[in-house]
């Protein structure tokens, strides 16, 4: 659906309109292959020797005219047909998303542990330990009220919870690798099992909490779902394995930061949003928009995570803040606000390994727009999330999804 | 040269076909195994090489590849494994995705189920048993990666730089992660929830099987106590048999062959993984070639069973006895003292029993050259 990225990277370069930022941005969905990632090399370097304005990103006047818009120009609510759906949600009054997927939530982490059967009680222990209770829990909880606001267009299915289920696992199991890849000691406020057990109990503890997830996805019986979800394990991997690369370009390297966004963080969200619509519907639209406000609030969620790097206090996010610096990466930003110090480059390129780099390039970064201008990228995000979810029936839960968005932008940890 | 063997790390099993050496029984029996396997490769048509093309030419393996690379001269794991993939090392000859051909092959094609055609078969096996195959070892070949991963806290600056171990486990993190999604991919793509139930079980049993050989057992010492044969068995189950037995039994389920044909493939494949892995353990005990300094692990099968036999007493007596002046352990020592008790011939026995239960349970499925070659490899796990 998506315009081919190529076209949009000529776009950008030809142009540098501020329109074809935001199409970038928007069509990074993560489905460009590797090969059309070459065909955006082949585009020729742009405007090298010439220093790159803030004003060529007018975030703040953008006109946003995207193709999603008429796309989706159908409506699906207005257009239906009121019918006799069961609901399953009519009890709940309240919007707010937490007390809405209570309910829902409360035994999710008993019901992982006990799917998680382990012979050894070590290796039982590790698995449990970070279905403590104590994470956000945000990505359950999006499923939780994306299944019970879509169950209105149908008669609702089991499988969701279970999806639920498999979205925590599967972003656990990812943390706890990703943890060993950047040698993190610290997640959650709590040691991180590398830390504590060493790195090779973290990798088999990942390995076990993915296979118990494939088994319940696979118990699910739906192929559709399975596929989904072999998608969203693709996805991680190939993010992880983009975060080790850095481009030259900057250009390049915004789509790059994006596309990382997508496949790290936001396609899992989607794909799971998605597959509690196969569940219960099979009209493609709708699994459309379930995907749609899944990867929006995913993005947006990420981006704003990348700022809180900045700004959040050293405790609040239960890490080290700079972490992303320390790590060799350079965020949504360190990118912006390399185009008003473009010093910065030369530490995005060495991964700020040099002495005194991460302490220069957070300076720079302080001193720039470039936590503003990401955090109003994630607010556009958020819209788009909005303008999604918003094509779906009325119902608390999806009044939730809507107020959810403002909870991904607020937080402030 | 280690450089360039490296860089062909991810074109290797491609291109290697030709010329890999079959190492896995070595010394007497290597030449007959080495028939038994290459007969084998004939009956299931194309060459054997189950890592999929797509994922092996992948920018994200050359990626790895290159890493890899760097490493050489450091002490990490990974360029072991990532050897072991060139010349053919005792655990990488994808045995496991042959097998789940041949009992394909041996079981052929279906008779229920109606959505499978009979033309789609390329030399009796169908499309999607092949791609079972190659997930079977793209998993296993995960599990090689993943097991490489070393501990930072008990690396010391003797050993080299701390920088090189935390690279090297990125790599095998990230190149264990990668072979796992493509697994995960190609299970998906099956259309079998049936399959990927019993697949991604097999997974966890695969953890569940290194965590207790890695973790659970016996230290380098061999003080701690508590070593069960059974429970033994149970655990080598779980590391080195579930995963065939299990991609045995998929192999059926997705030609729509019955329960019983199911348990029987599960039965061959289960048995002779553990034949397998026995016959390995009893290398250096069978061995006859004195001057290569001997060495085996604590937990090899002999050992176990040794220690059973002797008691716990016994045994740290000969560990003692078996130690030099500089507290360092004589492994020839104690071989001698192993291979003076029952231990070694009760696993001959053992693997003689295991290999019997293989045949066996292929003499339900009907005659073929595919079956000959499945009692053929079932007849070589006891040659020594």
């Amino acid at each position: 659906m998506a315009g081919p990225w190529w076209r949009q990277c000529r776009r950008w370069s030809t142009n540098r309109t501020t329109v074809s930022l935001f199409e970038t941005l928007w069509y990074a969905d993560g489905r460009s292959s590797s090969s059309l990632g070459r065909a955006c090399w082949s585009s020729g370097p742009l405007n090298e020797g010439q220093p790159p304005s803030t004003t060529q990103i007018h975030l703040k006047t953008l006109t946003y005219n995207s193709s999603l818009i008429r796309q989706k120009s159908r409506f699906l609510y207005p257009t239906r047909q009121p019918c006799c759906c069961r609901t399953t949600h009519s009890d709940a009054k309240l919007k707010d998303p937490f007390t809405l997927a209570q309910k829902d939530m409360t035994s999710l982490y008993d019901d992982i542990k006990k799917e998680l059967f382990v012979s050894t009680d070590e290796l039982k222990f590790l698995c449990d330990y970070y279905f403590d209770g104590k994470g956000k829990a945000i990505r359950p909880m999006i499923v939780v009220l994306m299944a019970r606001a879509l169950n209105i267009h149908s008669n609702g299915s089991g499988g969701q919870r279970a999806v639920a289920m498999i979205t925590e696992m599967i972003h656990t199991a990812s943390l706890v690798h990703d943890d060993v890849i950047d040698g993190s000691d610290k997640r959650r406020g709590k040691r991180t099992i590398n830390e504590v057990w060493g790195e090779k109990k973290a990798i088999l503890t990942g390995d076990f909490i993915l296979s118990a997830a494939s088994v319940i996805l696979a118990r699910i019986g739906n192929n559709a779902v399975v596929k989904v979800f072999s998608q969203v394990i693709d996805d991680l991997v190939r993010g992880e394995f983009m975060q080790l690369g850095s481009k030259e370009n900057e250009n390049e390297r915004f789509k790059h930061y994006l596309e990382k966004t997508f496949k790290k963080t936001a396609s899992l969200i989607a794909n799971s949003c998605k597959a509690v619509s196969i569940l219960v519907n099979s009209d493609p639209d709708i699994h459309e928009i379930a995907y749609q406000y899944g990867k929006n609030v995913g993005i947006a969620f990420q981006l704003v995570d990348d700022v809180l790097d900045f700004t959040s206090g050293a405790n609040q996010l239960g890490k080290p803040t700079a972490a992303d610096l320390k790590l060799g990466l350079a965020t949504g930003p360190v990118l912006f606000a390399c185009q008003q110090f473009p010093e910065l480059h030369g530490m995005i390129m060495r991964r700020f390994s040099s002495k005194g780099d991460v302490d220069r390039a957070w300076k720079f970064v302080i001193q720039s727009d470039g936590v503003e201008q990401t955090s109003f990228l994630a607010k556009r995000y958020c819209q788009e999330a909005i303008r999604q979810v918003s094509m779906l029936r009325p119902s608390p839960e999806r009044d939730a999804l809507i107020r959810l968005t403002e909870m991904v932008l607020s937080r402030d940890k | 040269m280690l450089p360039s063997v490296c860089s062909r790390l991810s074109r290797v099993s491609w291109f290697c076909q030709g010329q890999r050496t079959l190492s896995l029984f070595s010394s007497s029996g290597s030449s007959n195994w080495s028939k038994v396997v290459s007969d084998a490769e004939k009956i299931v048509g194309y060459p054997t090489s189950f890592m999929s093309l797509r994922c092996l030419l992948s920018d994200e393996l050359s990626n790895v590849a290159m890493h890899v690379r760097k490493l050489v001269g450091t002490q990490h794991p990974l360029l072991n494994t990532a050897r072991g993939f060139v010349y053919d090392s005792k655990n990488n000859l994808q045995m496991r995705g042959l097998v789940v051909l041949l009992l394909s092959k041996a079981a052929g094609p279906s008779h229920t189920a109606s959505d499978l055609l009979a033309q789609d078969m390329v030399s009796g096996i169908y499309p999607s048993q092949r791609n079972l195959a190659e997930i079977t070892e793209l998993i296993h070949t995960a599990f090689l990666v993943h097991r490489g991963i070393v501990d930072l806290k008990e690396w010391t600056v003797s050993d080299g730089p701390l920088k090189d171990m935390q690279f090297g486990n990125k790599m095998a993190v990230l190149g264990g992660d990668f072979l796992l999604a493509n697994a995960c991919t190609g299970l998906a793509q099956l259309d079998n929830t049936k399959v990927v139930e019993l697949i991604s079980s097999a997974i966890g049993d695969l953890v569940q099987g290194v965590y207790y050989e890695n973790f659970n057992n016996i230290e380098e010492n061999g003080l701690i106590s508590g070593v069960n044969v059974a429970q033994w068995e149970e655990q080598i189950f779980l590391s080195h048999g579930a995963l065939l037995a299990k991609s045995c039994q998929a192999a059926m389920e997705l030609a729509g062959h019955d329960k019983e044909s199911q348990r029987l493939a599960y039965k061959y494949g289960k048995h002779l993984s553990l034949g397998h892995k026995l016959n390995s353990d009893l290398q250096p005990f069978v061995k006859s070639d004195m001057g290569e300094p001997v060495s085996f692990s604590m937990s090899a099968a002999p050992v176990v069973f040794h220690r059973q036999i002797v008691g716990q007493e016994r045994w740290h007596q000969q560990l003692q006895q078996a130690k030099t002046l500089g507290n360092q352990m004589d492994y020839s020592k104690l071989l001698a003292a192993v291979k003076s008790e029952k231990g070694v011939s009760s696993v001959v026995d053992l693997c003689c029993y295991h290999s019997n239960k293989a045949l066996e349970a292929i003499q339900a499925f009907p005659s073929s050259e595919a079956r000959s070659a499945l009692e053929n490899i079932a007849s070589a796990i006891t040659k020594f």
